[in-house]
């Protein structure tokens, strides 16, 4: 309940911020915006003070809290699309999918005329994403590994970050240390944009979620909108140092550049958006002009690399050689411990060495053979757990895909759909590309998205266990109860 | 004197070492001939292969010359030298007294690639496919049981419409042979002897593996007769009825018709393909103990088969529910059929699949995916792998919540080894490893991405019909060279398992390998230095 007022709090002063600029802006907006900041703030307020942490939380409890309080933020989240008037009351839900889609850091939009929405709205829905990128930096760098979600442990063996040994002691410290890192890259995307020739509203809004990996954009054609390279460039380092692990970004600030050099996550990253680049240049040969093929590959093998999403043109118009390509990007994601979606590098390179380790056990049946990540051996459980996770991860895919198919939407667009939720991408392939919105799906589809995202974002384990913790957390609850009428 | 240019000293010394390689080579052979054979279980199982294919040349020739076919003569003459070839590699070689195991891995797979160059001959010779790599792809459609063609098989002569269809019925039954003798040994993907849950069930029927085979081939020759009077008790023609029972009961799904079983629109025909369909993805031994003493319980108590019918309802119900409209008698029929042509991987068709909802179609995509039963003759995953990494995944859920916990898997009431369950694991991943850059090759050879994809899907599960394009076999046919090639590669790997492939693909590179080391030794022995 405390982390959830927390949560509401904040996404209190987002909209109260949101509030500011349209009233600079005039567009409208305001008071909707300010009714949703009081009621959000009033709600937190009385969570965050009316409890407290208890002292035996388990780490069920701790998954649940994390879930909960996500999902809280997101329902209060949906209150200024509401409020201003930009989604009826008779569809909240598709302000919840909005909502979602921001404090996941996933991209996908339901919204379709932009020049309609009110810059402050606007600057709010974006405002969503950075506030869940920090969230999530926190919950990637510290919480997930302390509490050894997905393998996600594994972020310590190769460099021992500011990971939390203890949830309740050293969170605080490292949180500060993460949102700092993550303020000040944002300001200095923001600055490089302005100096390029972006508007003040428009750097802002794209540093916000392209440090966020979030990929909203205040224009309904994302980046194409500028038609600058200058522009994409900025964006595409800005994409790369975001879905890099901000554990890393943090040891390099001590170390200097070779703390980059001895970890072999990023060396996989750096290889597999390479490779996706060159296989999108290849397969594109002849259908786009050279410059063109080089900058659209580019941008879209850090853009769905990362799992930001942004799109500089409408790829669905590409050879099908190069949805593949897009598809096992979203499917992969960002590195672990960076504010990116999708399964991670480093389950990528856990699952592979695995893979290869079954391959040569075949040969040599008595060989012992154990996993390495760089010069580290990793554990058997832990190796188990990433291979768990990815197949949980894979089957949600499938799952998903089945019942979007079931609901009338064709093949490519429920499978690739369900994949870019559960990644957090934010476009998909087929009718949901970079130049439409999801209201290619149907309601209840949309609400199996936002399930997905929820999903995705809290690492699939904790949103599982969530179920578990609340209804452990009922029994208990009943049996004192009972306990209390006997005695 | 004008020096020589270092060009032509390169190509001389590359002549000088090929002259010598080839008089060594000679030397060695001319010592085997005169003194003894080679030891070879590769010799010896591509030898055994081809001369156990050759009866079926003859029979298709003789078939096909008195029904005055044109493909006699040129089936006559593969299978000649398929025969003589194989006399040779049986004269020259003879079984190892040890085999190691990734001797072994080689052999299963020479094995099947000698299978392929047989099937392939067949088909190039006859000229039913007018090129090596449509060869290729009709062969591999042939060994492998997937209903994926280049042609139309009502073009074709009835010698070479039964070498097809004998083809598959053969695959099948080798494949009974590698489950039954060799897969136990292999430890691919779970199939090992300890812990292994596919073949225990089928090493349990007798105390030799041989007599399990042997009772397990008279399993599958009873069925396919029963399958061949109840095509022709539906009013299935004769030659039509050989040909379906054939490729109905190994899960091959070659047809005689263009229209494949829908040609013939007849319900009770249809009924018949579907129970034939359904017993093709049924584990062989559960059927066999089941029928020897009328044990029919037996079914009910096996916790793989009640997942393999729950599979079977649950999708009809759902592609009948996503179809859209009240389901008549006939739609629901159709619909059993392709679901069970879909989960037993035999890959008939009764009507055009561009009509069935999305979500019928990925319902069919899954099922094909998943495959029928361990110890089938069907191919996909298999139920019983799909059991292990649900169970897998449930334990590493509870695993979060109490890390210190010590929990067995368990189906029904034996339990799945460590070991087995790397293996099962390993497998899927390295399918999926195959599967993608394969697809990709299909998406740049003319496929759009739900053709490409699904006809991957379809290749690697031995089925043969996929989704994207205006008919449900049209795929193959819509490939160039390129796409023909990753096709056959893809069904080659989903019948062989990818573990073999790729291990003996590694010993090919093993000198290489050997080389590198020793070469990174010297360079760390001279940094020390």
């Amino acid at each position: 309940m405390r982390v959830a007022g927390a949560g509401l709090l904040a996404a209190a002063i987002a909209m109260m911020l949101s509030a500011v600029v349209s009233v600079v802006d005039g567009g409208g907006g305001a008071t909707g915006l300010t009714v949703s900041a009081l009621l959000t703030g009033l709600v937190g307020l009385a969570l965050f003070f009316g409890s407290q942490v208890s002292p035996t939380a388990d780490s069920a409890l701790a998954f649940a809290s994390v879930a909960w309080s996500w999902l809280a933020v997101s329902l209060a989240g949906s209150l200024p699309f509401v409020l201003t008037g930009v989604i009826s009351w008779g569809q909240f839900d598709n302000a919840l999918f909005e909502s979602i889609s921001g404090f996941t850091c996933s991209g996908s939009t339901i919204l379709s005329n932009f020049e309609s929405v009110p810059q402050g709205v606007l600057f709010y829905r974006s405002l969503t994403q950075w506030l869940g990128g920090m969230g999530l930096v926190v919950l990637a760098v510290a919480v997930l590994p302390a509490l050894g979600i997905g393998g996600l442990d594994l972020i310590a063996s190769e460099a021992p970050g500011p990971t939390a040994d203890r949830l309740t002691l050293r969170v605080r410290d490292t949180a500060r240390q993460l949102w700092l890192l993550y303020g000040v890259m944002t300001g200095i995307v923001a600055l490089v944009l302005l100096t390029i020739g972006m508007s003040i509203f428009d750097a802002v809004t794209h540093a916000f979620t392209t440090v966020s990996t979030g990929g909203f954009s205040p224009h309904a054609e994302s980046i194409a909108y500028f038609d600058s390279f200058p522009i994409e460039l900025v964006l595409m380092v800005g994409m790369l140092f975001s879905g890099a692990s901000f554990s890393i970004h943090w040891h390099a600030l001590r170390q200097g550049i070779g703390a980059y050099r001895r970890v072999s996550e990023v060396r996989w990253y750096l290889t597999l958006i390479c490779c996706a680049f060159g296989m999108l240049v290849w397969v594109n040969l002849g259908e786009l002009g050279w410059l063109q093929n080089l900058r659209e590959s580019l941008f879209y093998a850090v853009s769905l690399g990362t799992s930001t999403g942004f799109g500089n043109s409408d790829f669905v118009l590409w050879m099908p050689a190069a949805h593949l390509v897009l598809l096992v990007l979203m499917l992969v994601g960002g590195m672990s411990g960076s504010t990116a979606g999708g399964m991670k590098v480093l389950r990528l390179q856990v699952v592979f060495k695995y893979a290869f380790r079954e391959l040569m056990r075949a040969r040599h049946p008595n060989s012992v053979i154990p996993i390495r990540l760089g010069r580290t051996t990793i554990e058997e459980q832990i190796a188990a757990k990433v291979v768990g996770f990815v197949m949980l991860y894979l089957g949600l895919i499938v799952v998903g895909g089945v019942i979007l198919s079931g609901l009338g939407v064709d093949l490519v667009t429920a499978f690739s759909g369900s994949a870019s939720a559960l990644g957090n991408v934010g476009p998909a392939l087929g009718e949901a590309g970079p130049t439409s919105n999801f209201l290619v799906f149907p309601r209840i589809g949309r609400v199996i998205l936002m399930s997905l995202m929820a999903f995705g974002r809290l690492e699939l384990f904790p949103a599982m266990l969530m179920l578990v913790a609340s209804i452990r957390g009922l029994s208990q609850i009943r049996r004192r109860r009972d306990r209390a009428q006997s005695g | 004197m004008t020096p020589r240019s270092p060009v032509r000293g390169a190509g001389s010394a590359l002549v000088r070492r090929l002259t010598l390689w080839i008089r060594h080579v000679s030397i060695e052979l001319q010592r085997h001939v005169t003194h003894g054979r080679f030891e070879s279980a590769i010799g010896v199982t591509v030898g055994a292969v081809w001369l156990g294919i050759t009866p079926l040349f003859l029979l298709c020739a003789l078939v096909d010359y008195f029904d005055g076919g044109p493909d006699a003569a040129a089936l006559l003459l593969s299978g000649a030298v398929i025969a003589f070839a194989g006399v040779v590699a049986l004269w020259l070689s003879e079984f190892p007294s040890a085999l190691p195991l990734k001797r072994l891995f080689a052999a299963l797979v020479c094995g099947v690639l000698a299978a392929l160059v047989a099937a392939t001959a067949a088909h190039f010779l006859t000229g039913v496919a007018p090129t090596i790599d449509s060869s290729l792809a009709e062969g591999a459609a042939t060994i492998t049981g997937t209903n994926s063609s280049t042609v139309n098989p009502e073009q074709l002569s009835l010698g070479m419409l039964l070498f097809r269809a004998f083809g598959q019925w053969l695959a099948s039954a080798g494949l009974i042979v590698v489950l039954v003798r060799i897969a136990p040994h292999l430890g691919v993907g779970g199939l090992d002897a300890d812990g292994g849950v596919s073949t225990r069930s089928a090493r349990r029927l007798a105390p030799k593996s041989g007599s399990t085979m042997v009772r397990l081939l008279l399993l599958y020759v009873s069925l396919t007769v029963v399958l061949l009077v109840a095509y022709s008790l539906a009013g299935m023609p004769f030659v039509d009825s050989v040909v379906h029972c054939l490729t109905t009961v190994s899960s091959g799904g070659f047809s005689s018709r263009s229209g494949s079983i829908g040609a013939f629109n007849s319900g009770a025909i249809e009924w018949v393909a579907i129970v034939g369909m359904l017993i093709a993805g049924t584990s062989l031994p559960l059927i066999f103990r089941a029928f020897r003493r009328g044990d029919l319980h037996r079914f009910a108590r096996s916790v793989e088969f009640r997942t393999y019918i729950c599979l079977v309802v649950t999708a009809v119900f759902a592609a009948l529910a996503w179809s859209g409209n009240w389901p008549k008698a006939d739609d629901v029929r159709e619909t059993v059929f392709a679901v069970a042509s879909a989960v037993s991987t035999t890959g008939f068709v009764v009507r055009d699949l561009n009509s069935i909802s999305y979500g019928a179609e990925a319902v069919l995509l899954v099922l094909m995916v998943i495959g029928g039963m361990s110890a089938s003759v069907a191919g996909g995953f298999t139920v019983m792998r799909l059991m292990v990494v649900s169970r897998y995944i449930g334990r590493e859920l509870r695993r979060s919540i109490h890390p210190a916990t010590v929990e067995k898997i368990h189906l029904g009431k034996s339990s799945i080894g460590e070991v087995a369950l790397a293996r099962i694991i390993g497998e899927l991943f390295l399918s999926a490893a195959v599967i993608l850059p394969l697809a990709l090759v299909l998406s740049s050879d003319g496929l759009n991405f739900e053709a490409a994809f699904s006809f991957a899907i379809s290749a690697l599960s031995n089925v043969g019909f996929a989704f994207g394009l205006n008919g449900p076999e049209e795929h193959l046919r819509t490939l160039g060279t390129l796409g023909h090639l990753a096709a056959a590669s893809l069904m080659l790997v989903g019948r062989i398992s990818v573990t073999p492939l790729l291990v003996t693909l590694g010993g090919l590179g093993e000198p290489m390998q050997r080389d590198i080391r020793r070469w990174r030794l010297a360079r760390h022995e001279k940094a020390v230095r």
